[in-house]
């Protein structure tokens, strides 16, 4: 694309405002980064050509705030702006705010994003373009009468949802009548105070199933491309920790019925721009919509190592050029990837977040390895955003090879001043039902036992450094004479 | 002779006793709980650097201590906090241990290249005698002897580069 003379500004940070920096160096796109007081250390802001400091550290003052970051970018001249993950990615009266003010949102319309925004609705759109719906009600819940009778009737447990929640978060399970009134008052009570919205609905549970979502890039004459299907059923609490690229979960004929119901579905809801449907899959192959993702996903980085794409150069061809540059007959997956996100969270802790200054840290290398972050020594991990630090990928030529590079590059990467969830990847790369890829979504509930394990094992790998550390002080640094030695160093500076 | 040493390992916790076999100046054995874990010091230093295989993983840390036998470890992304008391020695150190307390072995004091060589072998030099100059981040620094004697080895040539701690020169 001749992006040239483009100015872009990045309404996100971390590791995704350094993910887009990094294609638009590549385009020859100017940068424009907005960045909270507490960001300005980060490294995104090194890297990005033009920094528009936001006052304050609250998300609601910084990068939620959308008329602050249209007005930087009308300041700032930009063409356009990048909303990332999270955030303003979603929210269609901010895409809207962007068209009114004559600025390119890398993203769907506003009117496709509304219309896919309100998950009930979402559903009823795909379930008229002929894509299979989870059974569960089909207008919003008057009350908590309604749920329990909405429940009842499609039968225990289900899943009470905000209709517009999102990313894991707005929905609980009910086993009982019970459950299901004291659990629709609480997630509603939360569904207003988190997306100003008070809508809920009800979704039978699956057992066990899996969840697969197909990566799309769709352009605005209604032609889509498949980039291929991602796993993430390896979740807590609804939050993925895990995504391969592809799925060992499916077989030839679901991976094409996925792909053909996420054309329809994109198509029914006039999407442009890189877009995920996700689904779950049961044990028998029956598929059905989950909701879509309207947005570039954490997880990318697999899809882009297994089909060679640039996820964000596309999103910015469509933005700006309303054109990509591939098609689907040059799509080919190849290969294996998987990616670990690395959080700031403490496994002995109930992952509580562990925010907090980064002593040391190393990210590994080498063949298939793809590190995205922005940590570096010396950083401060603030408690105000995303626990989110690294995404590590390990890129193999089947699924063997790509699990043993991660295992090689879990034990390489150091991460020293908080906590991490390195300890629960390490589990999991070498437990013998990933590896088998027998799991689904309830993987980690059956993992917790084991996970203990693993942490008393670390704890006595710690107790014999301590000792030998103990032991080498007192055999090797005394004769060596370090000290003495250096008493007796004389240093002058030679000219130059 | 074998020096095995066996030491309190204490966390908030648990209470590991650890034994201590080590295999080199900077290699341990470990045995903890009848594990064995091998520990090998990659840097000393204010954090030192150590890398450990256990059950055929080898994985790294990095430890720092806190005074008054209180050490931090950070492995697989956490950190332990332990206070490391010595129970006993089940042997007596060993003559070779002891008699480094007082050799003649001069080590280099930081990385860096040999810009050049003072001293030839067999020659008389006294504590404080320039031995090698030893250039580190731009400064050139005189490594000298902190004891009398003769040069018996010179085990670095002009324009080697040197990590920390080599041995560069040995006087008896």
């Amino acid at each position: 694309m001749s992006a040239v003379s483009i100015k872009l500004l990045i309404a996100n940070r971390g590791e995704i405002a350094l993910r887009i920096i990094r294609t638009c160096r590549k385009l020859g796109i100017f940068t424009v980064l907005v960045c909270s007081e507490v960001d300005q250390n980060s490294l995104p802001v090194r890297y990005a050509d033009e920094i528009f400091l936001l006052a304050g550290v609250m998300p609601s003052e910084t990068y939620l705030n959308g008329p602050k970051v249209i007005k930087s970018a009308k300041e700032s001249g930009c063409d356009g702006i990048h909303p990332g993950y999270g955030f303003l990615s979603e929210d269609a009266s901010f895409a809207e705010a962007c068209e009114a003010s004559d600025l390119v949102f890398v993203g769907p319309t506003s009117e496709s994003i509304a219309k896919l925004e309100n998950k009930l609705t979402a559903r009823q759109t795909m379930h008229e373009a002929g894509v299979p719906i989870i059974p569960g009600s089909d207008r919003p819940l008057r009350n908590e009468d309604d749920a329990v009778e909405v429940a009842s009737t499609i039968g225990f447990p289900v899943i009470i949802k905000a209709a517009y929640g999102g990313g894991g978060r707005g929905m609980r399970i009910a086993r009982s009548k019970e459950e299901a009134r004291r659990f629709y008052r609480l997630t509603r009570m939360e569904a207003i105070s988190s997306f100003g919205r008070g809508e809920m609905y009800v979704e039978k549970q699956l057992a066990s199933p899996r969840h697969v979502e197909i990566q799309a890039l769709a352009e605005k004459r209604g032609h889509v491309v498949i980039l291929g299907e991602r796993e993430c059923s390896i979740q807590r609490r609804h939050q993925k920790l895990l995504e391969e690229a592809p799925s060992i979960g499916i077989n030839d004929a679901t991976r094409s019925a996925l792909a053909d119901a996420t054309r329809r579905g994109l198509e029914a809801s006039e999407y442009t721009n890189a877009g995920t449907v996700e689904f779950l899959v049961d044990n028998s192959g029956k598929y059905y919509f989950l909701e879509v993702n309207k947005r570039v996903q954490v997880e990318h980085l697999v899809t882009e190592l297994t089909t060679g794409i640039d996820i964000i150069e596309e999103q910015l061809a469509i933005a700006f050029e309303s054109q990509m540059n591939i098609s689907q007959n040059e799509i080919k997956v190849r290969g294996w990837a998987i990616n670990c996100r690395i959080n700031a969270e403490d496994p002995r802790r109930q992952f509580t977040p562990s925010p907090g200054q980064i002593i040391h840290y190393h990210a590994p290398s080498g063949p298939g390895i793809r590190v995205d972050s922005a940590l570096y020594s010396g950083y401060t991990v603030p408690e105000y955003y995303d626990s989110l630090i690294v995404k590590l990928a390990a890129y193999g030529r089947d699924r063997k090879d790509s699990i043993r590079r991660m295992r090689g590059a879990l034990g390489e990467l150091e991460i020293v001043g908080i906590p991490t969830t390195i300890p629960l990847h390490q589990l999991i790369m070498s437990e013998q039902q990933f590896n088998a890829g027998k799991f689904d979504t309830t993987y980690l509930e059956i993992l917790g036992p084991r996970l203990d394990e693993t942490l008393a094992t670390l704890e006595e790998n710690a107790a014999a450094i301590a000792a030998a550390s103990q032991a080498m002080g007192m055999w090797s640094m005394k004769p060596r004479m370090h000290r003495s030695n250096w008493k007796h160093v004389v240093s002058h500076r030679r000219g130059w | 002779m074998v020096n095995l040493r066996i030491y309190r390992v204490q966390s908030y916790e648990t209470t590991f006793a650890v034994t201590i076999e080590p295999r080199s100046k900077r290699a341990f054995c470990a045995k903890v709980k009848s594990e064995i874990i091998e520990c090998i010091c990659d840097d000393p230093g204010e954090i030192s650097t150590w890398a450990i295989r256990h059950r055929e993983v080898k994985v790294h840390a990095r430890a720092r201590s806190l005074g008054s036998n209180r050490i931090e470890i950070w492995v697989g992304g956490l950190p332990f906090l332990f206070t490391v008391t010595p129970m006993g020695i089940e042997d007596i150190q060993s003559t070779q241990s002891r008699a480094g307390e007082d050799s003649g072995d001069i080590h280099a004091s930081m990385p860096g290249r040999i810009t050049s060589i003072l001293v030839k072998s067999g020659e008389e030099v006294s504590v404080g005698s320039p031995l090698v100059v030893l250039e580190a981040m731009k400064m050139q620094n005189e490594i000298v002897s902190h004891k009398s004697g003769h040069v018996t080895s010179i085990r670095v040539k002009e324009g080697a580069t040197v990590r920390k701690d080599d041995l560069l020169v040995q006087i008896r």
